[in-house]
């Protein structure tokens, strides 16, 4: 029976795990572990046994990947990480994304520059995903300010999202072997073309299993001033798509910001998701008073959730991984600053409170119930 | 060309876990690139920590052999004689 809830903390100085009994009134934090390097992408795979996985982005050494089978008492690299083939002349800058496969061991990894990689084996070997990595679009994707990544996989049956920065949305509906750019509707706006066939800085996707079709999607927003070629463009941060990613439209309306970074979708509710807006020219907290928005018709409206957040003087960044919410019945948002603090939310975003203030600046926050 | 010669390769702390522990390696090769390719067929985990994929050594990694940077001299083609010490250390960072 499940019965603790387990946070993984990404940082700049590697990963932390910490936990809680269900009431979630004090977690423990252990760590850091790993070599003291930036981790972008954590998982929780509670398939079986649980067992977590780190990406730890080695500057000096290479990319690894971090693998614990005690919850995170230890981690160990597993055998390998994803490694481009010599004759490709890529190299792996960056691990982005750990998702759990179809199959029993069966790992996906999005990686920089923005390619895809697979493991049917735990994470001890991996191959590259050609139908994306080899896309006939993959030369003329360009880096945004954090890399040229891939860093969102949603797996729907045979259908496969993924969000590249920059590239944008693909689509494969053959489970990974094919894809095709889907951006209709998703707007960039740091080219002429304000609606280009890809390109677009994607800086989150997410979706909801009781609501087939349906996706929200964080986009780089910020562009309602542009007085350039191709004119303003409102509203373009903050997305819905509800025929599977073919075509999207905007649900920024009665936000502070359209640019942000993460967004989430309530475990039982497909209509209520969460936004962080952020300043888009400093990716600070609007008017230094930090707040999660939270939609609960599906992007109509937008209302705002601050209750014990600081009210003023609060000019962190909440990176695209580092908001979560766990599946309890009443549940709990979890997000982490590029200030090391880590906020709890509790009843759905209703009350905050830090948990940590003083960790390294975090990158990604994960969260399961085991 | 002589025979191959044999030099010393200094591991690091960090990098120990990749070679069963060991602290020196002997390797035979008449440059440092041949050295590096030795260590790709002999060590292939700690070569993947100082090479990448494409065989380039690592950005934030200094190849010295004994006391100069390889940089300063012929690079990866640098001839290495008998009982020359090859080094291979982080660049220095902060922050």
């Amino acid at each position: 029976m499940a019965d603790r809830v387990i946070l993984t903390l990404g940082t700049k100085k590697g990963v932390f795990v910490a936990d809680a009994a269900k009431p979630r009134r004090s977690f423990a934090l252990r760590g850091p572990f790993g070599p003291g390097v930036p981790v972008y992408s954590t998982l929780v795979d509670t398939r079986g046994t649980p067992c977590l996985y780190a990406s730890s982005c080695n500057p000096f050494f290479g990319m690894k990947v971090l693998r614990s089978t005690n919850m995170g008492k230890s981690f160990k690299e597993t055998k390998s990480a994803p490694a481009f083939p010599k004759e490709d002349g890529r190299t792996l800058a960056n691990i982005w994304s750990l998702e759990i496969g179809g199959g029993k061991k069966e790992l996906w990894c999005g990686v920089e520059p923005a390619s895809l990689f697979r493991s049917h084996d735990g994470g001890d070997s991996w191959e590259m995903v050609p139908g994306i990595s080899n896309h006939e679009h993959a030369r003329k994707w360009q880096p945004g300010n954090g890399g040229l990544c891939l860093h969102t996989i949603i797996r729907d049956g045979s259908r496969v999202h993924l969000g590249i920065s920059t590239g944008g949305h693909y689509l494969s509906e053959d489970a990974g072997g094919t894809f095709k750019a889907s951006n209709e509707g998703v707007g960039a706006g740091f080219a002429p073309d304000p609606y280009p066939e890809f390109g677009q800085c994607v800086h989150k996707i997410a979706r909801h299993d009781d609501a087939p079709g349906r996706l929200y999607m964080q986009n780089h927003g910020g562009w309602a001033d542009w007085t350039g070629p191709g004119g303003p463009r409102p509203n373009i941060g903050v997305l819905r798509s509800d025929d599977h990613g073919y075509s999207w439209r905007s649900i920024a309306k009665g936000l502070p910001s359209d640019f942000g970074f993460p967004i989430i979708v309530h475990p039982h509710d497909a209509d209520t998701v969460y936004v962080m807006p952020l300043e888009p020219a400093t990716r600070s907290c609007p008017g230094g008073a930090p707040a999660v928005w939270r939609s609960e018709n599906g992007g109509n409206t937008w209302s705002r959730l601050a209750r014990g957040l600081p009210k003023k003087e609060s000019y962190f960044t909440v990176l695209r991984d580092a908001m979560d919410i766990d599946r309890l019945k009443v549940p709990a948002l979890y997000f982490g600053t590029t200030t090391g603090q880590l906020w709890i939310g509790r009843e759905g975003g209703e009350k905050w409170d830090c948990l940590f203030d003083s960790l390294p600046p975090i990158h990604t926050v994960k969260v399961a119930v085991v | 060309m002589g025979p191959t010669p044999i030099v010393t390769l200094h591991v690091l702390g960090s990098l120990r876990m990749y070679c069963a522990g060991a602290s020196q390696l002997a390797i035979s090769a008449h440059t440092v690139r041949a050295a590096l390719d030795d260590l790709e067929r002999s060590q292939s985990a700690l070569y993947r920590n100082v090479c990448d994929e494409t065989g380039t050594v690592r950005r934030h990694l200094n190849v010295f052999v004994n006391s100069d940077n390889v940089r300063d001299l012929a690079g990866l083609d640098t001839t290495l004689t008998p009982g020359d010490v090859l080094t291979i250390l982080p660049a220095v960072s902060g922050g």
